[in-house]
């Protein structure tokens, strides 16, 4: 049938770069991004003219003078990048960081202001409760989805306002936690707040040396084991999974968990963490409304192409123009400028990659027209067939 | 009694969004596009209605003419933010979940820093009183005029109307049938000549029409005149979507549903009204929960059999045959 | 000169990398059945595609009386009266009869509905072609005949004068087959024209005038029917001589290895159950044919073997062993190997590598992993030794990404996945579907390479000649049934017809006793 040296040949002359894969997933990165800084431009532009361009400037460069907070702002983001891309590998949509990641955030400050013991692994204990309070949050969805057939979307959703009323009455029936005065919590004890970096003027702690870890474990667990091997040929296929005799079930309720789980550690990140001013830490303030830092997980994971290292420098990249942002407010803008541009970042990854793979095979196509007139009649035959096959699949 | 009339008047402005946001829905998917988006079309076009609003008050126009005008700025503004999630779902083929979750985050963002900028708040208030005390003689009916038409608004009326005209579309018309045709099985509906791209498009679109006017009548009748990017339409988009699945993409089941979400959500904050359950000391937040809780276990019991229509989620591609 | 009602002329379609079509002539003469002959993957469809309006060609012209004409979409087609019944049907299930047949060309008054008159043109056009169907039933609760009716209704309802039969038999008993070819000959006789595409040469034989042979995308010829044999034709089809009998030995059965009893599985489509109180069993070295009708429950009966699907009721023992309550690994780890009906959905995760795909059933065993982390060095060396045993090929061997290959070679990396396995008992449901010959032959010789090792094979197909060619038992099933046990020696296609189509029934017994 096939000449084999001939098909070898041919590869060899398409192995131009929209081949690959990751270039591919990171170009249409870079086309989103750009994308979404435009639109901020035109955003600010309408705005207000005259100092668009000192806000651009400010996006783009403004992260530079703050980097430690730069990643401070990172690490809860590359958790919840992570929640939502490790649970997209299994095809789940899930939209419900934010819910689990208040749930670890509360977890791990209802450890670190109630619970005694000894002040060396008190923030330990503190951080790994935030990953269970997360870790239950994700569960549940996926509970609902492996046996009841519920969109893990919808319950997700409901299961962010769900926490969210949750977690503010809980904190503010507590005394020790909330200090009705300010309207916001109290500053946690200092044995329960994470080790900080010692880079002063800044929030950075231990937490984005753990987040940059657990990137990379997922990246070896996906790769490299059983479960990631099973997790992903459910995301692509999950008849062909089931047909292998995978437990596509429990495999949902322990992909919904971990993802929960990496959301709330993300949580924990946040809440747990020391604040520039020594002695005080971060606070949070119930005031009824959905945590973005789930949102924010989203495009982290899009631009990331769902890859753990990609979501790691996604993350970071997201904190920075987030940094930037907040400088905007200098020339009369203010910081939700980036969250602008972030949704149009998620907009436009969301078919980026398609533009990008219609695009490369266009090329393709081109090379491969131009070709056909020389390779063997038999070419034809076997990639029509698989094309019929198709219709098979579609009916 | 009081206590009925009163949970009934404030139940139907709250029944009414929820339904129209959930029709919206529905012509969508059963055109085949997953509108996950109804949120950010909801808060979209109430925020363009309200700056109209804004705007004209302080006029001799009435409140009633107002709301009507504000109804169809309404409405073009969904229908043009819905614009882009058709131009993606359909033209681009992208994720249609995606998507729609960029188009939810993009609005409040938007809302925040303009209303920021150009108010100093979080979003915009009018306070144009569209509330009707009495409608003349109707309002006189014994029972069902205390129920329909004594303190309410305009919205419930339009809202009943949209309900008649969305069955008639659904069931009777060459329309309706072709919408389903390209949600149920969209090459069927080429192989026949019909255009699955436009379809989609139109189904959307009046997805876009009708959520944009359900987040005007939800800050008519709900929030009373304030359209913020903090709170939102608090979620009514999503809870719409439940009412939507619950209802079994059929107009008359959604209505139902929308009454039932409608009744609860007017429970729990009309509790300290109801000596019965203040009495309880029940946490108000635990009845505010009570909305998702229950979409939860209604879906939890419905999905099983659940028929959405075919296509839905799956962007048309003719050569993939 | 002859009188073209419709001519396609150097047709060439391409789609990105291939060339479906090349330069293809065909000639439709008015009031004839032409016949377009191919195989899978021939370009059949796509001509048609291009006719109907479904795809636009890059070069070649259409021309109707002998004026050009141009087919941007089905409206033109239609206009031209050209009308299609599709291999896959296009009906919409939650519609009715009557609402599938108006789609695209309601009659309404300013957009609002009129079904009566439609219900009565429709009612008229059933009666005068003999097509009883309801107009009013759910296309989702009638029967494959009727839904092929309801297509033809639906071309007539238009006037149609030119139609397109996409592989109409496919899916029919033989009783069926021959009503619908006397409906396609009465057609003919009342001046319409037909084009009939198949890849059967008997039906040719039987009802067509002309025939155009395509092979990979290219014209071959066009041929009489009255000068041609069916030798000729198939030769033109295939390219060679090809042998229609499979080479084997007589089968040696030995002890039984699957065994069923009063096995009943409830449908996820309808209330009643899909197979209903079936007992039969396998014995080693015998390939064991279940045949019937798409639909009568061989889906069902096999998901409950292989454990995707639960039954309600009766008991599955493989080797003696009751497998009833087991999951699908526990059974596939105890020798059942499951070639998949359909093998893009269940049979391979298209996006990962060949190798990847070669240890789906596997990557669990000791072989292939340690402590969770998977073994890449062991899959990689198997991969390589299943692809040379077993003639995979493909792009970049083991590291080619499944979905670029092509259909052919997919099934081979499912069969050499589940042979190699090992095994006891071999499922394969329609494993020769969408082949050409050539993967065709391959596949049968594997089944019975497998039977010669002395496995048991079960083998479910929709494909009579293959029923009876490949098996050494006919087990036939009808709504669930188990209607008949037959010896594939001693019946003909006719008498499994009849079996197939309900219209007679034997029980295992009889059939062994009686003959």
């Amino acid at each position: 049938m096939e000449n084999k040296n001939d098909l070898q040949i041919k590869k060899f002359k398409f192995k131009n770069i929209t081949d690959n894969a990751g270039f591919s997933s990171f170009a249409s990165a870079m086309m989103a991004i750009f994308f979404g800084l435009v639109f901020g431009f035109i955003v600010m532009l309408v705005a207000s003219p005259p100092n668009a361009v000192a806000g651009m400037k400010y996006i783009i460069l403004g992260g530079l003078g703050r980097l430690g907070d730069v990643f401070y702002f990172a690490t809860p983001i590359l958790m919840t990048g992570l929640a939502v891309g490790f649970a997209f590998k299994m095809g789940l949509f899930n939209i419900g960081a934010s819910g689990q990641y208040t749930m670890g955030m509360f977890f791990a400050l209802y450890v670190g202001f109630m619970w005694d013991m000894p002040d060396s692994i008190h923030w330990i204990v503190a951080i790994l409760s935030g990953m269970v309070g997360g870790m239950l949050w994700g569960l549940i969805p996926g509970i609902f989805k492996a046996f009841l057939n519920v969109n893990e979307v919808i319950t997700s959703i409901m299961f962010n306002y769900i926490g969210m009323y949750l977690v503010d009455m809980l904190i503010k029936g507590n005394g020790t936690m909330y200090k009705s005065t300010t309207t916001r919590t109290n500053y946690l004890p200092l044995e329960s707040q994470i080790p900080s970096l010692g880079i002063t003027g800044t929030n950075v702690n231990l937490g984005i040396i753990f987040a940059v870890l657990i990137g990379v474990i997922i990246y070896i667990i996906l790769q490299k084991t059983t479960f990631g091997y099973e997790l992903k040929a459910t995301g692509f296929n999950k008849f062909a999974s089931e047909y292998a005799g995978m437990k596509g079930k429990t495999n949902i309720i322990l992909t919904m968990a971990i993802a929960g789980g990496f959301a709330g550690l993300g949580g924990a990140f946040a809440i747990l963490a020391p604040s520039g001013i020594s002695g005080s830490s971060m606070t949070y303030e119930p005031i009824n409304m959905i945590a973005s830092a789930g949102f924010d997980g989203i495009a982290v994971a899009l631009l990331g192409s769902s890859h753990p290292i990609g979501i790691i420098f996604s993350a970071i990249f997201i904190s920075y123009i987030k940094r930037g942002g907040t400088l905007t407010s200098l020339v009369g803008y203010k910081p939700e400028i980036i969250d602008v541009v972030i949704a149009v970042i998620i907009y436009f990854s969301a078919f980026a990659a398609i533009m990008n793979s219609g695009l490369s095979r266009i090329i393709k196509s081109r090379f491969k027209n131009k070709e056909l007139s020389h390779i063997e009649e038999d070419e034809p035959e076997t990639t029509v067939k698989s094309k019929d096959d198709n219709t098979k699949e579609e009916e | 009694m009081d206590t009925i009339y009163y949970l009934f008047q404030n139940m139907l402005p709250v029944a009414i969004s929820l339904l129209l946001v959930a029709l919206g829905g529905m012509f969508s998917e059963i055109g085949g596009i997953i509108n996950i988006a109804l949120e950010g079309i909801m808060l979209f076009g109430a925020f363009i209605a309200a700056l109209f609003v804004y705007s004209v008050q302080g006029t001799d126009m009435s409140p009633q003419t107002i709301l009507l005008l504000g109804m169809v700025v309404a409405a073009i503004s969904g229908l043009i933010y819905s614009l882009l999630l058709s131009f993606a779902a359909v033209t681009m083929k992208a994720d249609q979940v995606i998507t729609g979750t960029s188009l939810n985050m993009l609005i409040p963002a938007a809302i925040l820093l303009f209303a920021k900028m150009f108010f100093g708040s979080d979003g915009i208030t009018t306070n144009v009183n569209f509330y009707i005390r009495e409608v003349h003689i109707l309002g006189k009916i014994p029972v069902i005029g205390k129920l329909f038409f004594q303190n309410t608004y305009l919205t419930v009326m339009i809202g009943l109307v949209f309900l008649v005209i969305a069955v008639i579309i659904f069931y009777r018309t060459k329309f309706g049938l072709r919408l389903r045709a390209c949600g149920e099985h969209p090459h069927a509906a080429d192989s026949v000549g019909i255009n699955v791209h436009k379809m989609r498009y139109a189904g959307a679109s009046i997805s876009g029409i009708l959520a944009g006017i359900g987040g005007f009548f939800y800050s008519v009748g709900i929030t009373d005149g304030n359209v913020n990017g903090h709170t939102g339409v608090a979620g009514f988009g999503f809870l719409a979507l439940a009412v939507m699945i619950f209802g079994q993409w059929k107009p008359m089941r959604i209505f139902f549903g929308a009454l039932f979400f409608a009744f609860l959500r007017t429970l729990a904050y009309s509790v300290s009204l109801i000596p019965f359950l203040s009495n309880l000391g029940i946490d108000q937040t635990y009845y505010k929960m009570l909305p998702y809780f229950a979409t939860m276990i209604v879906l939890a019991f419905t999905s099983k059999k659940s028929r959405a229509p075919k296509a839905e989620g799956i962007p048309y591609d003719k050569s993939q045959r | 000169m002859d009188n073209y009602i419709i001519e396609m002329l150097g047709i060439t379609k391409m789609f990105p990398g291939i060339i479906a079509n090349d330069n293809i002539t065909l000639q439709l003469k008015k009031g004839e059945i032409h016949a377009l002959l191919g195989e899978n993957g021939a370009g059949k469809s796509t001509l048609m595609s291009v006719l109907f309006g479904l795809y636009q060609p890059e070069y070649g012209e259409i021309r109707k009386n002998g004026e050009v004409v141009n087919i941007n979409n089905p409206n033109d087609a239609n206009d031209l009266g050209i009308g299609m019944v599709h291999q896959h049907f296009k009906l919409v299930e939650i519609f009715t009869v009557l609402e599938n047949i108006i789609l695209g060309v309601e009659p309404n008054k300013a957009g609002f509905l009129q079904k009566s008159e439609a219900r009565k043109k429709v009612v008229e056009l059933s009666e005068k072609y003999g097509l009883s169907v309801d107009p009013d039933a759910y296309v989702e609760e009638i029967t494959v005949g009727m839904q092929q009716r309801a297509e033809i209704l639906k071309m007539l309802y238009r006037d149609n004068e030119i139609l397109i039969f996409d592989e109409p038999t496919a899916v029919l008993t033989p009783q069926e087959i021959r009503e619908i070819l006397q409906i396609m000959k009465g057609f003919a006789k009342e001046g319409k024209s037909i084009l009939f595409i198949t890849h059967k040469l008997n039906e040719i034989m039987e009802v067509a005038d002309r025939c155009t042979v395509l092979r990979k995308g290219k014209y071959i010829g066009t041929v009489d029917i009255e000068d041609t044999t069916k030798e000729e034709l198939s030769k033109m089809m295939v390219g060679r001589d090809i042998s229609f009998k499979v080479k084997k030995e007589k089968s040696k059965p030995k002890e039984i290895v699957l065994s069923v009893e009063n096995l009943t599985v409830p449908s996820k489509i309808h209330k009643n159950n899909a197979v209903k109180n079936v007992s039969f069993n396998i014995k080693a070295g015998e390939i064991v044919c279940l045949a019937g009708i798409d639909g009568n429950g061989q889906t069902e009966l096999v998901n409950a073997l292989t454990g995707l699907e639960k039954a309600s009721s009766g008991t599955i023992r493989l080797k003696e062993r009751d497998i009833t309550r087991d999951n699908i690994r526990k059974r596939s780890a105890s020798g059942m190997s499951h070639i998949p009906e359909d093998r893009h959905k269940h049979g391979l995760v298209l996006e990962y590598k060949l190798e990847e795909n070669l240890v789906l059933q596997r990557y669990w065993q000791k072989e292939f992993q340690k402590g969770g982390f998977i073994k890449f060095d062991n899959v990689r060396k198997y991969a390589n030794r299943l692809i040379k045993e077993y003639d995979i090929r493909s792009g970049q061997g083991p590291v080619t990404i499944v979905r670029s290959m092509s259909g052919g070679n997919q099934q081979k990396a499912i069969i050499a996945r589940e042979i190699d396995k090992e095994h006891e008992l071999l499922i394969a449901v329609q494993p020769t579907r969408g082949l050409d010959v050539g993967a065709i032959e391959y596949v049968h010789n594997q089944l019975i390479k497998t039977r010669d090792a002395g496995k048991a094979v079960f083998l479910v197909s929709l494909e009579l000649e293959e029923v009876l060619n490949v098996s050494d038992r006919i087990l036939v099933i009808y709504e669930g049934e188990i209607v008949g046990e037959l010896d594939p020696k001693e019946t003909t296609p006719e008498e499994l017809g009849l079996y197939m189509s309900g219209a007679k029934r034997n029980t295992g017994k009889e059939a062994n006793d009686g003959k």
